[in-house]
């Protein structure tokens, strides 16, 4: 199994941890609003692509921003940092809030995405199927919402929490706030999302408690040709979940190039 | 610390929505997600009304002021537009001073709070004081979420910017912040007290609020948190001031008491303890997550508070436990008397916020209370001697119910 190099550059005076590993066309990971379970679990996807996994302002091993406080500010970061990593062309894979930010990364930037894949999109207001709000969910509850396979936690959440546990999930959720404490969604976003030309995959694990995997249909309607993939038994952390989460995001990034091989 | 010659006592009052469901242990809250279909309006009718009779009768016995505050989504406080309360305090009272304390500005636009403000004064021919709270934790669950915690100081800031503007520099003006824009600030209504009326910062000792006081030239209301850390905030707060050359009153600074006064040491704390401890067992039962929403408090301060042991489980105070950091006087009027002294003796205080209605307490307790705290306490820190001189040694405060 490979490993991830952990470089630092500074964007516009954000120090941004960047994780790589492996070769070949790139494949740039969005990750959500929290980064308890690390990347590992995207490891086997560097088998095929250059794996880059950037690390949010004010997520993990980055450092924090408060004036990065809107989706956009993320977009414009992300554009500093493909600058510097010279991505001219990449492919977008993204989970969950990370998704909120590809969403609108692709509809400003859609010529220099490849390939897209949504993995359980935020962003969309859909009352039928409406997003838990992570914020007001109680600790108690708040890891069964995240999967439905509580073991993707085993070792990486100390029990019972240790103080600075806590304290980097309250920083994480404080930079998570900036942007989504007014609102989670985005009332423009639907607007705007015929601009994701690229060939773009809809991915949803019908386990998920937090984001509902009924919104799917509504994002492949409002997204030019999107293709959707249901994941039986898969919750909101589907990359830890399942390896069936990463073939098919090889399959679709790759072009049909066949699965990855199981190992870990 | 020298004593102040008088020290001002301030009838504060917390309009409790004293009614406790039978089920009562099986609420992990009593705020913000408290179900409100367990509010009864009939029952709150009955409690305004009591309300409004119990402060009536702190100005008839001459307390120097009322004051108010509030909260929202909780049985803690029946007034979560203190104003309106205000309102009607100004016209059933004739001497005493209203402290508003306060909306947290920035609930409202500060325009809006300026003008309610102003309003307040003029009505009562100059009888307000405004003690303005970032509010706690809680109030950012129970309201908009266009007010994010991330940025509630910030906000803060701008909002006692345009507020003073609003009051003490002729309109219209423009104002061009991060949070507001306004074309013509130019609230028609101008205070009563001229250039503004006495103006405090309500917080927990932080050296953010503490310097907001020193910057907008405001005085310092502390709220209940242990002694070591009000003594600790004064102590700064006049370090910041004097590197800018302001010398702090102690009018300037406001300590809040729980006080219950009866003939004897042991009647005090056999009628009172009941109802503090359910003050905080029952009215202040708060999970720690309420207390800080996301960005609210920084990381660092965030890992301070979840590293306190008692913090971090919600330990249940212990009676000992709030006597000890508390400013809970209980007692005889001569304890009550000797302790307050003492305790505005070592802040330099001479503002005592009391309070007189503790919890569930009955009507009757109230007023015994309220009356023996204005007949028999007041008059012996008024004269400027307790019976017993400060710093004889003798062990303060509450000495007999420790």
């Amino acid at each position: 199994m490979a490993e991830y190099r952990e470089e630092h550059y500074d964007v516009n005076g954000i120090d941004t941890a960047v994780l790589t590993a492996g070769e070949g066309e790139p494949l740039v990971y969005f990750h959500g609003a929290g980064t308890v379970t690390g990347f590992d679990s995207m490891l086997p996807l560097a088998e095929r692509f250059r794996l880059i996994v950037p690390l949010h302002p004010g997520f993990g091993a980055s450092a924090d921003d408060p004036s990065i406080d809107s989706i956009q500010d993320y977009v414009l970061h992300y554009l500093d940092l493909f600058d510097q990593l010279g991505l001219d062309e990449l492919s977008l894979v993204s989970l969950s809030g990370g998704s909120y930010m590809a969403a609108w990364f692709s509809i400003y930037e859609a010529p220099r995405v490849r390939r897209l894949v949504l993995g359980a999109p935020l962003g969309l207001r859909i009352p039928e199927h409406p997003t838990v709000d992570l914020f007001s969910v109680p600790d108690a509850e708040l890891l069964s919402y995240l999967t439905a396979d509580m073991s993707v936690f085993e070792g990486k959440v100390p029990m019972p929490p240790t103080p600075e546990f806590l304290a980097e999930r309250y920083r994480e959720s404080t930079s998570w706030a900036r942007v989504a404490w007014n609102r989670p969604y985005d009332i423009k976003l639907a607007k705007w999302l015929h601009r994701i030309t690229m060939p773009t995959l809809i991915l949803w694990g019908d386990a998920d408690r937090l984001i509902p995997v009924g919104q799917a249909s509504t994002w492949s309607e409002l997204i030019p040709g999107a293709e959707v993939k249901i994941l039986q038994g898969i919750g909101h952390l589907m990359f830890d979940e399942s390896s069936e989460a990463l073939d098919a995001v090889a399959e679709f990034v790759g072009e049909g190039a066949g699965v990855l091989t199981k190992e870990s | 610390m020298s004593a102040p010659e008088d020290i001002k006592f301030y009838f504060f009052h917390h309009h409790h929505y004293s009614e406790i469901p039978p089920d009562e242990d099986k609420y992990e809250s009593t705020m913000v997600d408290y179900p409100n279909a367990l509010y009864d309006p009939v029952k709150g009718h009955e409690l305004y009304k009591r309300h409004l009779r119990t402060v009536v009768l702190a100005d008839e016995l001459g307390f120097d002021g009322i004051a108010i505050n509030e909260h929202h989504n909780m049985v803690y406080s029946m007034t979560p537009t203190v104003s309106v309360m205000a309102g009607a305090i100004v016209n059933a009272t004739k001497q005493a001073r209203i402290q508003v304390a306060g909306v947290p500005i920035n609930l409202e636009y500060p325009n809006r709070v300026a003008e309610e403000y102003a309003m307040l004064d003029v009505m009562s021919g100059g009888r307000m004081e405004f003690a303005f709270p970032l509010g706690t934790g809680m109030e950012y669950w129970a309201n908009a979420g266009t007010i994010n915690p991330t940025t509630a100081r910030a906000r803060f800031r701008e909002s006692l910017e345009v507020i003073t503007k609003a009051w003490t520099q002729d309109g219209p003006n423009r104002h061009d912040g991060d949070f507001y824009t306004y074309r013509f600030l130019n609230p028609f209504l101008r205070p009563y007290q001229q250039p503004r009326p006495k103006c405090f910062i309500v917080g927990t000792g932080s050296k953010e609020t503490v310097q907001l006081a020193v910057d907008y030239d405001m005085g310092y209301s502390i709220v209940f948190v242990p002694i070591a850390n009000q003594l600790r905030a004064f102590n700064q707060m006049r370090e910041l001031a004097a590197a800018k050359g302001r010398e702090i009153d102690p009018d300037d600074l406001t300590v809040v008491v729980m006080a219950y006064v009866a003939d004897t040491d042991e009647e005090a704390v056999r009628e009172a303890r009941p109802h503090i401890e359910k003050f905080f067992s029952w009215f202040h039962r708060v999970p720690p997550k309420y207390l800080v929403p996301p960005g609210y408090v920084t990381t660092d301060e965030f890992l301070r508070r979840v590293s306190d042991v008692a913090m971090a489980e919600g330990k249940k105070a212990t009676w000992d436990d709030m006597v000890a950091i508390g400013r809970i006087a209980c007692g005889s009027a001569d304890t009550v008397a000797d302790t307050i002294r003492q305790w505005c003796d070592e802040a330099g205080c001479a503002r005592v916020n009391v309070v007189c209605e503790l919890g569930d307490m009955p009507e009757w307790k109230t007023v015994k209370n309220m009356t023996k705290f204005a007949t028999e306490v007041i008059p012996k820190l008024r004269a400027g001697g307790a019976t017993v001189a400060a710093g004889d040694g003798r062990e303060p405060a509450a000495a007999g119910v420790r």
